[in-house]
């Protein structure tokens, strides 16, 4: 099988690199639409630093998701919203 | 780090195994005495081993805590009660070793009673569990504080706790009908609002429940409590409001809690340097704009005709002294993130601006209203000469919330969060931390607060000035105590509790 065939959930290891870091502010990066993260620079010398696949980013904004339906849910059936952007 | 061995003897050993009767129900390894001699608020780690308990016990029943109670008097050995162990003024933390008692395994619901609207549980149930098992019930048990997901119902009682949506429904004190605690010297009593264990009102003697709530483990262990099961909100609703200043933000959350709105569970505002601490990283703040220097914020719970007419309210009076609406897909995520300090690695900035772990100490007290702003600005000021003098602290901002059960319009919980790096602490920089926390507890006392809202006085700091804060009852406190605890059994060294046995040798 070629590595162009497609089959769901098949790890394919050039998916998986995160896409280039556009700046955010002079403390944050962003790889993913929405998803920040704190400039690597700025982590090195007191963490130690990994390579986070794609598939992991995204699990964790999902289990972020999950967590705040879960919240939402606890002490009432529904939420009521403004229904307005910002006002800003 | 070296441990010293138990200095329980044998013989106390074999009578703790003796009471409770099963494997694994007395602990003496490093791992057990270790895990339980902290909570998450900020700890001298370079003097770890001063807080490990001799013996962990795991007992199931409440005549099981009387046996170890009463063999603690005869031995005169120090008790510790221990619920979730997420408390922020280190009710849970051992001063003098002894016994750790830990309410884990009493975590049964005992009884859901649908006709008069209660539930009674052990002392070691979480509420989120206890809220997944009520929900087919359409009733749930709304304690929510910060810890919801991990704190336990035993230290909610212990600290007298905060609810974030106390406002609407109440904080643990109202929420909690009565319960059963095993006193000092082992003896198994019910309290509540006189003596019957489901009645909310009562004339009868005196109020028990409320002088063993928030005992911080000073006067017994908590084993059984019955508390107030409410109809699962319809809906709920969030706003948030960005402001220029913090004296419009203020003014607007004064606004919001004086609304007379029956289902608004809670007001809180940020101040400018909550603000600029969330802009470092936080997704919901790095967009906002520059001139966003506060934010006020409003819930509400309640059915959905009440809610959907009580929003329309909400939304003007946050804008009705300029705020400007952060949006809907921020306001409901922000409210749902209400949780996320317990669960969020800390991190903070070293002044070279190097991320750092941290661990998050969180200074409250209870305030007028009106006092808000003069503390924020003392506060901050205090902060600012310890960060700028030592590496190890980081100021994180503050925020306050509305604090009255029912009664939201008068005072205030307020809170600063303040990094603070462990690994480099030394007894000098322990001792910053603890003139800090002085200094922060002082300036509460003097604008007419009380020391705290929520977590308790019990840590070296602001556990000195209760005292000074109690003035003349002062001396009835320590009455009470010396009369429950003749032999200073339990949690000894808190709160400055030892001043009851000036003239008396004790254990502790």
């Amino acid at each position: 099988m070629s590595d162009d065939d497609f089959r769901p959930g098949r790890y394919r290891r050039q998916d998986e690199s995160p896409p280039p870091a556009q700046r955010v502010t002079d403390e944050v990066i962003m790889r993913f639409e929405h998803v920040y993260e704190v400039d690597p620079a700025l982590m090195g010398r007191h963490f130690a630093q990994q390579d986070m696949p794609a598939w992991d980013t995204q699990r964790i904004v999902a289990a972020r998701w999950d967590h705040l339906n879960d919240v939402h849910s606890e002490f009432a059936d529904g939420i009521t919203l403004a229904g307005e952007g910002p006002d800003v | 780090m070296s441990l010293a061995a138990p200095t329980i003897d044998s013989g106390v050993l074999d009578e703790l195994r003796a009471i409770l009767g099963e494997d694994g129900a007395v602990l003496t390894g490093r791992s057990a005495r270790l895990n339980r001699a902290r909570v998450p608020a900020p700890f001298p780690v370079h003097r770890w081993a001063e807080h490990v308990p001799d013996v962990v016990v795991l007992p199931r029943t409440a005549q099981q805590v009387s046996e170890i109670v009463k063999l603690a008097n005869r031995q005169r050995i120090p008790v510790v009660p221990r619920a979730g162990g997420t408390g922020l003024a280190d009710g849970a933390v051992p001063l003098r070793g002894g016994i750790l008692l830990d309410v884990k395994r009493m975590d049964q619901i005992k009884e859901i009673d649908m006709a008069d609207r209660t539930v009674t549980v052990g002392p070691g149930i979480n509420m989120q569990t206890l809220n997944r098992r009520l929900k087919r019930y359409g009733v749930m048990y709304p304690d929510d504080p910060a810890s919801y997901a991990c704190s336990l119902v035993g230290g909610r009682i212990g600290t007298s706790g905060f609810s974030l949506l106390g406002g609407r429904y109440g904080h643990t004190r109202d929420l909690v009908i009565s319960f059963e605690i095993v006193l000092p010297t082992g003896e198994i009593i019910e309290v509540g609002d006189g003596g019957a264990r489901k009645v909310r009102k009562s004339s009868t003697g005196y109020h028990l429940k409320q002088l063993f709530m928030g005992h911080q483990g000073t006067l017994g262990v908590v084993t059984e409590a019955t508390l107030e099961l409410v109809p699962r909100a319809e809906t709920e609703f969030a706003a948030f409001f960005l402001f220029q200043d913090y004296d419009t933000a203020h003014r607007t959350f004064g606004e919001l809690a004086r609304s007379g709105l029956a289902t608004l569970a809670g007001v809180v505002i940020f101040d400018p340097e909550k603000v600029a601490y969330l802009r470092r990283d936080d997704e919901a703040y790095l967009s906002q704009p520059e001139w966003v220097h506060a934010v006020t914020a409003a819930s509400l719970y309640g059915t959905r005709v009440e809610v959907e007419a009580a929003s329309k309210v909400v939304m003007a009076l946050g804008r009705s002294l300029g705020g400007k609406y952060i949006g809907d897909e921020i306001s409901s995520g922000d409210w749902a993130a209400r949780h996320d300090r317990y669960a969020n690695p800390l991190h903070g900035r070293a002044s070279d601006g190097q991320v750092v772990p941290m661990s998050w100490h969180c200074e409250d007290a209870a305030l007028p209203y009106s006092q808000l702003p003069a503390v924020q600005r003392e506060w901050h000021a205090i902060a600012a000469r310890y960060v700028s003098k030592y590496e190890i602290f980081d100021d994180w901002g503050m925020f306050a919330y509305t604090n009255g059960a029912h009664k939201p319009w008068g005072d205030v919980l307020v809170e600063i969060d303040m990094g603070l790096w462990e690994e480099r602490l030394d007894e000098d920089g322990w001792r910053a931390f603890v003139s800090l926390k002085r200094e922060i507890a002082q300036a509460a006392l003097d604008h007419g607060g009380s020391l705290t809202a929520c977590h308790g006085s019990t840590r070296e700091g602001d556990a000195e000035l209760v005292p000074i804060e109690m003035g003349a009852s002062w001396e009835v406190v320590k009455q009470i105590k010396r009369t429950l605890d003749p032999l200073n059994i339990m949690n000894p060294g808190k709160q400055m509790l030892d001043e009851a046995y000036a003239d008396q040798e004790t254990t502790a």
